[in-house]
């Protein structure tokens, strides 16, 4: 009987899956966006909304945000300034180079009026409702 | 230039509206981006990473190792950039050497990369790059020291018939919940991502990522320009991969079925077989087989029959499916023909004197066997192509007959093979099987032809007297045309059933005895014959070949072992009883070893064993050969046997017994020699008058006649001088001379007819202190084997009539005369005759 992993033939069957492979195990491929996605927490306020975006390094000409609906979108560039002639890369883990990041609101703030600044490195954006 | 935040945003795409909203997080499809470095829609400059095997698409996160010196070239450039941007693209398939790949050998689509992550291991670097969009090379700017490119970035594939690749996109979709269930390892978030994504182009990148297409086919999908024909690649490279899938899955889910622990394996090679037929490639396996056989087949040298057959038979063979029965057969056979030697001989180098100084080198003695030897050969120097001889070497066990067979090869520079005949007992073990049986195999004479690799090699059949011969087969016959020089160029094996050419071959047999060999047989042989060795010769051969060979063999260094000469004559005489020299050679070897003992043990450095250490290695004599009797009473007389083992003397005992009858006969005699008794009886009763007996003593005595040892069987006619002696010693009551043995065969007219072994007789009698010998005359020439040294001693009485035989071997006195028969008594004066007093000539 064929029962578990134990049994030689389960084994054998895996060897035959490197060699006749219909998904590359070997390549680890992952799906994404076209780019990256800074995290964000969203806070209710009483008076709108406050995002906090995870987004160090970004001078504010390389950012955009816009409001469709209910949909804000957050784009820009972020770039390594710090890199001088002679510097060798030991290792990079912050991502550079585009970036995007929508968030879906329950209700439209088309409208609302939005300021962002720049607190300990976090990006804070304040959506305020009209007020009337 | 970047873009600012005070752009208006592009408007959408018309014809991904519908989409819009539904793709969050993300870009809407079909949105160009913006931010770009290196300003929108301009091409620009960016470094390039050559990827090999290995097709990046748009929208997914790759794990790559960069090594090469080009690449970590590039990776570092990139890197030292703001945005860490580098574009991947394929190295084309046709490359085939392994360095560092150049501009021309890669594509010209490739994809953009932003380079995530980056980490320095042992041997280069670990980067994670996510692919962005799709780029066009517009022009090289260099390749070192690393590649780097004008790219141009091209448009998402656009939609031309948004139904058809709506349709299609739901077939993808389709088909993968269908593959997705025939795979049991799929990670979690690989199963999610192609489920989940709705969207055809990024759906169709991502199937082309993680199936295993190949480069050709992964650069045809980056290179789509519309999303139909995209996702139509799509579709069909995962039709192919999902119906494989459902294929191995039926040949597990049958395989499954039967399987136990034994058919792993040939469901394994079912299952590949059936991949392979599925790709077109089940090329290989037996087609490549018999392809091989048919090319070695070409190459090899073949007599024309040979080729013409084994073509007839390789055909038959390319029709045949590897499971039939006959397959194996057939390609057994097959390798067999092209296995044998048909034309293949080895150079003879045939110089006399070296012959000769090879068989000096490796065999003492035996002067006339080497002599004939040398004879034959010379034969073959001079004609070449004349029929090589069949020499039967016939003698005792142990006296040289297969070593000598060696030297023969050795001094003509020819491979030897050497087959048993012991036992066998069918043709077919000679001859061979025909094919038509399971398992069939040639037969041993073309087995040792194709061990030996040449058609001409020494050939030596060892033990033709042993041949079996029963109701089961007489294996005698097959050698009979095996060994007929005017038949056997053509010898037939059953398994082959095409004629070998067997005249080429140097046989030579061996026996331990002539008479069980069939005539017919006996007559093709050139019979030499080899006597035993006398103790002079073993003591020669011992100081020679066996002190020297066991002393290495024994692990001993050649001073640390000496056997004095008077002990191997000991070992000869008393530890041993043969002709050969084998059981001394193993004697000698178990002192080696007790003497090995000794020096390990650091009892001693080197050790002599002289004749009076021998019991302390090897225990008291084991043999007591019949000694001369110092004093023969009447009616005893000394005769000598031939064995196996060589020669030996023995006694024939008579008496007689009043009032018996006729002629009692023990000792395990054969029927030949209780004849022989018989005849001699005969003889001395009807010449009785002549020599002086009283004949009716034959009528009212019996006599009993007894030959020890009881226990050994003995036969032949040689014996008949002997029993003829004993018994006229018994009429006459003239005593046999103590110091005279004899030996002849002997006809009731009185004639002495010659006897074989003569040589081995003679040593036996010599070495048990007989001093004189009666032989038949018609031995005469014999004596010329006898050593110089032994003829020395001995006087040899040469006779041709049983007149002569009592002449020489009884004393002339009568020592203590016979009983007058009753008879005598009654008719005469009734007394007994007065005794004549005992008187013995010194």
């Amino acid at each position: 009987m064929i029962t578990g992993d134990n049994f030689p033939y389960s084994l054998a069957m895996r060897d035959i899956d490197k060699e006749f492979s219909l998904i590359r195990t070997d390549r680890r491929v992952m799906p994404s966006g076209r780019l990256w996605n800074p995290a964000a927490d969203v806070y209710r306020s009483a008076d709108g909304w406050i995002v906090k975006v995870d987004l160090a390094g970004v001078c504010s000409d390389e950012l955009e945000i816009e409001i469709h609906e209910s949909l804000l979108s957050i784009r820009g560039c972020r770039r390594d300034t710090h890199y001088r002639d002679g510097f060798v890369f030991h290792q990079m883990e912050i991502t550079y180079s585009r970036f995007e990041k929508s968030i879906q609101f329950p209700a439209p703030i088309e409208g609302a009026s939005i300021r962002h600044d720049y607190k300990d490195g976090f990006l804070i954006i304040n959506v305020r409702r009209e007020q009337d | 230039m970047p873009e600012s935040s005070q752009n208006a945003p592009p408007a959408p795409d018309p014809e991904t509206t519908t989409a819009a909203g539904q793709t969050a997080p993300g870009t809407a499809p079909g949105e160009e981006l913006r931010f770009s470095v290196q300003g929108n829609g301009q091409p620009f400059e960016v470094a390039v990473l050559a990827l090999q095997n290995l097709t990046l698409f748009p929208e997914t996160v790759v794990p790559l190792g960069i090594g090469r010196p080009r690449s970590t070239a590039a990776v570092e450039s990139a890197l030292a950039t703001p945005e860490k941007l580098i574009a991947c693209i394929t190295v084309r398939p046709d490359r085939s050497d392994d360095t560092d790949a150049s501009s021309a050998d890669l594509y010209e689509v490739g994809t953009l990369t932003m380079i995530k992550r980056m980490e320095r291991t042992g041997e280069g670097m670990r980067i994670i790059v996510q692919g962005t969009e799709r780029v066009r090379v517009v022009e090289w700017k260099q390749q070192d020291p690393h590649l780097r490119a004008v790219v141009e970035i091209l448009p998402l594939p656009r939609t031309v018939d948004p139904e058809q690749v709506e349709a299609t996109k739901r077939n993808l979709q389709e088909m993968i919940t269908e593959a997705l269930a025939l795979l049991p390892n799929v990670p979690p978030e690989v199963r999610l991502a192609v489920l989940g994504s709705v969207e055809a182009t990024r759906l169709s990148y991502f199937l082309a990522s993680i199936l295993n297409l190949g480069v050709e086919e992964e650069q045809k999908m980056i290179e789509a320009n519309t999303a139909d024909e995209l996702v139509r690649l799509a579709h069909a490279n995962l039709a192919r991969e999902v119906e494989i899938l459902q294929l191995r899955s039926k040949i597990a889910s049958e395989a499954q079925t039967e399987m136990d622990k034994a058919q792993r394996d040939y469901v394994l090679r079912q299952q590949m077989r059936a991949i392979q037929k599925e790709l077109g490639e089940d090329e290989t396996g037996e087609a490549a087989e018999t392809e091989l056989l048919r090319e070695r087949l070409e190459k090899v040298e073949l007599p024309e029959e040979v080729r013409a057959e084994a073509d007839r038979e390789l055909k038959r063979l390319q029709r045949l499916p590897p499971a039939a029965p006959d397959y194996h057969v057939i390609r057994t056979y097959l390798e067999f023909i092209l296995e044998l030697p048909w034309l293949k001989s080895s150079e003879d180098k045939l110089d006399l004197a070296e012959a000769r100084r090879i068989l000096d080198e490796d065999h003492y003695g035996l002067e006339d066997v080497k002599e004939r030897i040398l004879e034959f050969l010379a034969v073959i120097k001079l004609r070449p192509d004349t029929k090589s001889p069949i020499i039967l070497f016939v003698g005792p066990p142990g006296v040289g007959k297969t070593s000598l067979g060696r030297s023969i090869a050795r001094a003509l520079g020819r491979q030897f093979e050497r087959m048993s005949l012991g036992g066998v007992r069918d043709e077919a073990e000679l001859r061979g099987h025909r094919r038509t049986y399971i398992g069939a195999m040639p037969g041993r004479i073309i087995q040792s032809i194709r061990r030996a690799g040449v058609n001409n090699p020494v050939l030596m059949l060892d033990e033709v007297d042993k041949l079996g011969n029963d109701y089961r087969g007489d294996p005698s016959a097959a050698l009979l045309e095996i060994l007929d020089p005017q038949q056997n160029n053509s010898f037939r094996d059953h398994y082959l059933d095409l004629p070998f050419d067997l005249s080429k071959i140097f046989f030579i047999a061996t026996a331990n005895q002539l008479g069980p060999i069939p005539a017919p047989l006996r007559d093709r042989m050139e019979i030499i014959p080899l006597a035993g060795y006398s103790d002079r010769e073993k003591l020669e051969i011992a100081r020679r070949y066996l002190i020297p060979r066991q002393t290495a063999e024994n692990g001993l260094n050649s001073g640390q072992l000496k056997v004095t000469d008077d002990a191997v004559e000991l070992i000869a005489a008393r530890y041993t009883r043969e002709a050969g020299v084998r059981q001394l050679e193993r004697t000698i070897g178990s002192i080696a070893r007790k003497v090995a003992l000794k020096i390990a043990q650091a009892q001693a450095e080197n050790v002599t064993v002289s004749a009076n250490e021998l019991r302390e290695y090897l225990g008291p004599p084991r043999f007591y050969p019949e000694q001369a009797r110092k004093e023969l009473p009447a009616g005893v007389a000394t005769g000598m046997a031939w064995t196996e083992m060589g020669g030996e003397v023995l006694f024939i005992e008579a008496t007689l017994l009043p009032g018996g009858r006729g002629l009692t006969i023990t000792g395990q005699l054969g029927e030949v020699m209780q004849e022989s008794a018989r005849a001699a009886q005969s003889y001395l009763w009807s010449h009785a008058a002549e020599f002086g007996i009283e004949p009716a003593i034959f009528k009212e005595f019996g006599v009993h006649l007894h030959v020890p040892a009881g226990a050994i069987p003995k036969d032949g006619p040689s014996a008949g001088v002997t029993i003829t002696s004993a018994l006229a010693s018994l009429y006459t009551g003239r005593r046999v001379r103590p110091d005279t043995a004899m030996t002849g065969e002997i006809t009731l007219s009185g004639l002495v007819f010659p006897i074989g072994g003569v040589k081995e007789k003679v040593l036996a009698a010599h070495r048990a202190g007989i001093r004189r010998i009666i032989l038949p005359s018609r031995n005469e020439a014999d004596v010329d084997d006898i050593p110089e040294d032994v003829r020395h001693d001995l006087q040899l009485v040469f006779v041709s009539g049983i007149a002569e035989v009592l002449d020489a071997a009884l004393e002339v006195l009568v020592a203590n005369p016979p009983p007058t028969p009753p008879s005598i008594i009654d008719a005469g004066r009734g007394r007994l005759p007065e005794p004549e007093p005992l008187s013995v000539k010194s």
